[in-house]
């Protein structure tokens, strides 16, 4: 095999001498180690850039713990994919690299058909109303979380109301080891949650595009996405709020004036609070604030992304856009039902196509499967990765703020240098240092030391670019998340094995999926890190790692967008398509060889970007 | 029985009279589908025009004593009868009919002696494969009457070619009762033209049109001289996804020389993407509409007018049913499957991906 000679072994990678020390900031499990050699030698691992297309910092890791254990074990111990194993994880250098377990012995295979047959199938009959039921339980599970006190000081003396009339028996040192404790379960638990019906849906995706493909052999990614994508799904509320407060903004002339003036949010705030008019606006807004503010200003995977509530300034902006478009009579929400019918439109079309009366009820049958349940890819990515993560970013950050208070670290944010084993020692020296009474000393100085560090090996890994892959690419794969989020496919490593060969500037030609049609010619914007994207102008093509949904405004500015990574439904895909904007992703090269202002031609029909001119 | 019909009178009902070509020209008229104006010379045309010149009986008198293995007696049969047919002059009711048809499309056309395609169209399931007949006589850029006359004889001499000869022998056809009409259309003078199939004839693909063309009249596209231009248009989303190919020759009509040429294609033009979106679209719609008219998948040329602005300029020339797909589709693709089947089906795959 041409690929045995392509990618290093795992134990091969050389790092640069900037990242010495980074193997620390990660629990050791998360390593590549000779114990497990011979098993990690067998295995496929390549880089995680949908979900990690920059170095991970300490704390930000346990959604990723989370995310291994949930997603393989509904694979492999609840529903029991039958060839199907889960996905490990490991760390190299402070980037995420994952792998697809190889296949399970014949006699488990056997097994695990059995109760596949029963399990699975009674999620997609009842899918409505686990709906229901999932959405009732994740949404307790939040505000849980939200209720988790965080104590605001350690107080010089505990509130004499916990200790009279009859102590309260625990106080702020067990309360803050509590918290965090808990924190990190709710988090477990929402990760549990968020693979319930995941596996299933993009098991039910992948069945209806074989099915489409046997039918219509040379059918589009892009139009079997369009028969599968809801509209009315929870990740384009936000976007459909903003529309409604824009309007209703529009409706008092002096409330619209403010959102159109060029002040900061704040200043906006204030200003309208001078007003009865300005008053009743805010009042609505704080009305939808929880949850469609709780929207990461990127994926939702970074602390330092922040959301829509950390940054006002990022909704307000959008909704100063919305105002002054209303205000030239143009229409801004985009209509659900038009996008509805619209699809019922496609789905018919093609039916009327088959000619075999039972190949038109397979159809049927294979579509009303993966309609119920496909709104689950869509709905839980707001629910989880949206808002339970802005609950948590706050919680943590709140702290944050107590090892501030206390001199042990410089800013909140430097918690998350360090992972959640380590968060409960900082916690422990710190209310040791309480408990035993005035004079104790903190070791402030070295977990300064040890965040400023690791501060500049994530700076170094930064600019570091790792092999794409590692390993033995397999012969097949059986895990659906592998194919069809993370789009690996033969053509996709065979990519790779070229992309580590290719000279950036030589490179004439990008191939990906096609997955929103379309075909543009503009200049580049390539944002790789989440603060560029403030940077893009109208007209522009967007070339990043990956997008996600919660960038939606944007898709109104750009012309086109190319992604590093991502399959035929991931993200990017999703939201081109609703927007019908052109978009090519999974080119595995994009940001590497592109650069801003290079002037590129988007085929979105046929997944090729051509280089125009450089800039 | 009529000498000539105009291509909106007769459609498959007419069959026998004006051939499978005109008869499908005339269904298309009536399918609301843009065909260039013209008619046909009938079967009972040609037939008087064999009984009343004597050919028939001379025909016989050639034919009757050729065997099959004998080569070149047949070879020679088929000059001298060709030969014979283009030599005696058509009865005259059947001269004034043709005549007043010519004029009056002339006329409806605005221009006097318009130029016409002369193609014939076969009623005989005898001859094999359409391509045999509409390879040799098809003429293009005809004018005048004593012009058109003329290449209506060697249309239908040419079921007299020693290959249709030797076939009809070979099947036990007796000669005379194989019968030939002749279609007279306006030429569409083209800026490119090609032909579609109202599927994907590559892999059978219902959800799609595949379109070819290339710059000219549709003549080496057809015949295969040029490596043409190709699209597939999905039905329903309308993505089309196109490979534009490096187009040498182009056929079209040379007026200094006054008839129709093979031309070098200039460098700038040769990979020009031959027909613009909104056209590839109009034809794919009309692809449609024949498609669901006949109720079977179609083989359909089209041309595209050089002078007339979009989309007036499309025409369809020709429809014929596809063939090869057409006949192997018929069993289901996918069979009886509940989601359940299909569902554990997909869930024991493996997806290959190593190389």
């Amino acid at each position: 095999m041409a690929q045995k000679k392509g990618f290093p072994m795992p134990l091969e990678v050389e790092y640069p001498k900037e990242l010495e020390g980074w193997e620390e900031m990660y629990p050791s499990h998360y390593l590549f180690s000779k114990e497990r050699g011979e098993w990690e030698n067998r295995q496929f691992w390549y880089q995680d850039k949908i979900h990690d297309p920059e170095p991970m910092p300490p704390l930000d890791l346990i959604f990723h713990e989370a995310w291994q254990i949930s997603l393989s074990q509904y694979t492999t111990r609840v529903f029991c994919i039958p060839p199907a194993q889960g996905i490990a994880q490991r760390m190299v250098g402070c980037y995420m690299f994952i792998a697809p377990v190889e296949p399970p012995p014949p006699a488990i295979i056997e097994e695990k058909a059995k109760l596949f047959g029963k399990r699975a199938f009674y999620i997609f009959e009842h899918y409505p109303e686990l709906w229901e039921k999932w959405l009732n339980k994740f949404q307790a599970l939040g505000r849980q979380m939200a209720d988790v006190k965080i104590p605001e000081e350690l107080p010089k003396y505990v509130p004499e109301e916990l200790v009279l009339p009859a102590p309260q028996g625990y106080y702020a040192s067990y309360e803050l080891i509590e918290a965090f404790n808990m924190l990190v379960n709710q988090m477990f638990k929402g990760w549990q949650y968020h693979f319930e019906m995941l596996n299933l849906t993009y098991l039910a995706y992948l069945m209806f595009a074989d099915v489409a493909r046997k039918l219509f052999p040379g059918i589009s990614e892009s139009a079997i996405g369009m028969m599968v994508s809801g509209a009315d799904v929870s990740m384009f509320r936000p976007e459909a709020e903003l529309c409604r407060l824009s309007r209703l903004a529009v409706s008092s002339p002096k409330v619209a004036n403010i959102i159109k003036s060029d002040a900061s949010a704040e200043q906006k705030i204030g200003e309208l609070k001078k007003t009865e008019e300005g008053k009743k606006w805010l009042a609505d807004m704080e009305k939808v604030k929880n949850p469609w503010f709780y929207i990461s200003c990127g994926s939702g995977w970074f602390y330092y992304e922040g959301s829509w509530l950390t940054k006002l300034d990022i909704p307000f902006s959008y909704m100063k856009s919305y105002v002054e478009r209303l205000g030239k009579g143009e229409k801004i929400e985009r209509s659900l039902e038009e996008i509805s019918r619209k699809r019922d439109e496609i789905v018919a079309e093609y039916r009327k196509l088959i000619k075999s009366d039972e190949d038109k009820k397979s159809f049927e049958d294979a579509f009303k499967t993966v309609r119920g349940i496909y709104q689950f890819a869509e709905d839980h990515l707001f629910w989880v990765e949206h808002w339970l993560h802005t609950i948590w970013w706050q919680k943590i950050r709140d702290i944050g703020k107590l090892f501030v208070q206390r001199g042990m670290l410089k800013e909140e944010d430097d918690i998350f240098m360090f992972n959640r084993f380590e968060v409960p020692e900082l916690i422990e020296e710190l209310v040791i240092a309480w408990a035993l009474g005035e004079g104790i000393p903190l070791r402030s100085k070295y977990y300064m030391a040890k965040a400023e560090k690791r501060k500049r090996i994530l700076e170094a890994a930064r600019k570091w670019n790792p092999v794409p892959a590692l390993g033995i690419p397999p012969e097949e794969v059986a895990e659906p998340f592998t194919v069809m989020l993370w789009g690996i496919t033969t053509e996709k490593v065979q990519e790779w094995l070229k992309g580590m060969a290719v000279v950036p500037t030589e490179v004439t030609e990008l191939k990906g999926f096609a997955s929103s049609a379309g075909v543009v010619e503009g200049k580049v914007r390539v944002v790789k890190h989440l603060d560029e994207l403030t940077k893009i102008e109208q007209g522009e093509i967007l070339v990043c790692p990956t997008t996600n949904p919660a960038w939606a405004p944007i898709f109104t500015k750009i012309k086109a967008s190319v992604t590093d990574i991502g399959g035929l439904t991931c993200h990017a895909a999703i939201v081109c398509r609703e927007y019908g904007v052109p978009s090519v992703t999974g080119t595995g090269i994009a940001t590497s060889v592109l650069k801003t202002g290079d002037t590129v031609k988007v085929d979105g029909n046929t997944g090729i970007v051509k280089i125009l001119k450089r800039a | 029985m009529p000498y000539t019909l105009w291509f909106q009178k007769a459609g498959k009902e007419a069959l026998g009279l004006v051939g499978g070509k005109n008869a499908s020209l005339g269904e298309l008229i009536r399918a609301d589908i843009p065909v260039p104006p013209g008619f046909s010379v009938t079967t009972e045309a040609y037939d008087e025009f064999l009984s009343e010149g004597g050919i028939k009986e001379k025909i016989e008198k050639i034919l009757s004593p050729i065997g099959l293995q004998d080569v070149t007696s047949m070879e020679e049969a088929s000059q001298t009868i060709r030969e014979l047919i283009r030599q005696t002059p058509m009865p005259n009711k059947i001269q004034e009919a043709i005549r007043s048809n010519y004029q009056a499309l002339s006329q409806v056309c605005e221009v006097p002696d318009i130029p016409v395609a002369v193609r014939s169209s076969a009623t005989a399931e005898d001859l094999p494969g359409a391509s045999f007949a509409g390879q040799q006589d098809t003429f293009l850029w005809v004018r005048g009457d004593k012009q058109v006359l003329d290449k209506i004889k060697l249309c239908m001499s040419s079921l007299f070619t020693a290959r249709a000869i030797s076939y009809r022998i070979k099947m036990g056809f007796p000669h005379e009762k194989v019968l030939i009409s002749v279609g007279i259309q306006k030429i569409v003078d083209a800026k490119a033209a090609g032909v579609m199939f109202t599927l994907n004839p590559l892999n059978g693909d219902l959800s799609k049109v595949l379109i070819e063309g290339s710059w000219g009249l549709g003549e080496p596209v057809v015949s295969g001289q040029v490596n043409p231009d190709k699209f597939v248009v999905d039905k329903v989303t309308k993505e089309i996804v196109r490979t534009i190919s490096q187009k040498w020759i182009e056929c079209i009509f040379d007026p200094e020389k006054g008839m129709v040429c093979h031309l070098d294609i200039p460098h700038e033009r040769q990979e020009l993407q031959c027909i613009e979106d909104e056209e590839i679209h109009e034809l794919a719609r009309y692809a449609r509409r024949i498609e669901e008219y006949y109720g079977c998948p179609q083989d359909i040329e089209w041309a595209i007018d050089k002078d007339k602005p979009f989309p007036l300029n499309i025409f369809l020339v020709q429809s014929r049913p596809e063939t090869v797909w057409s006949q192997k589709k018929k069993e289901p693709v996918l069979g009886k499957k509940s989601a359940y089947d299909l569902l554990m089906e997909k869930a024991l795959q493996r997806i290959k991906i190593g190389s």
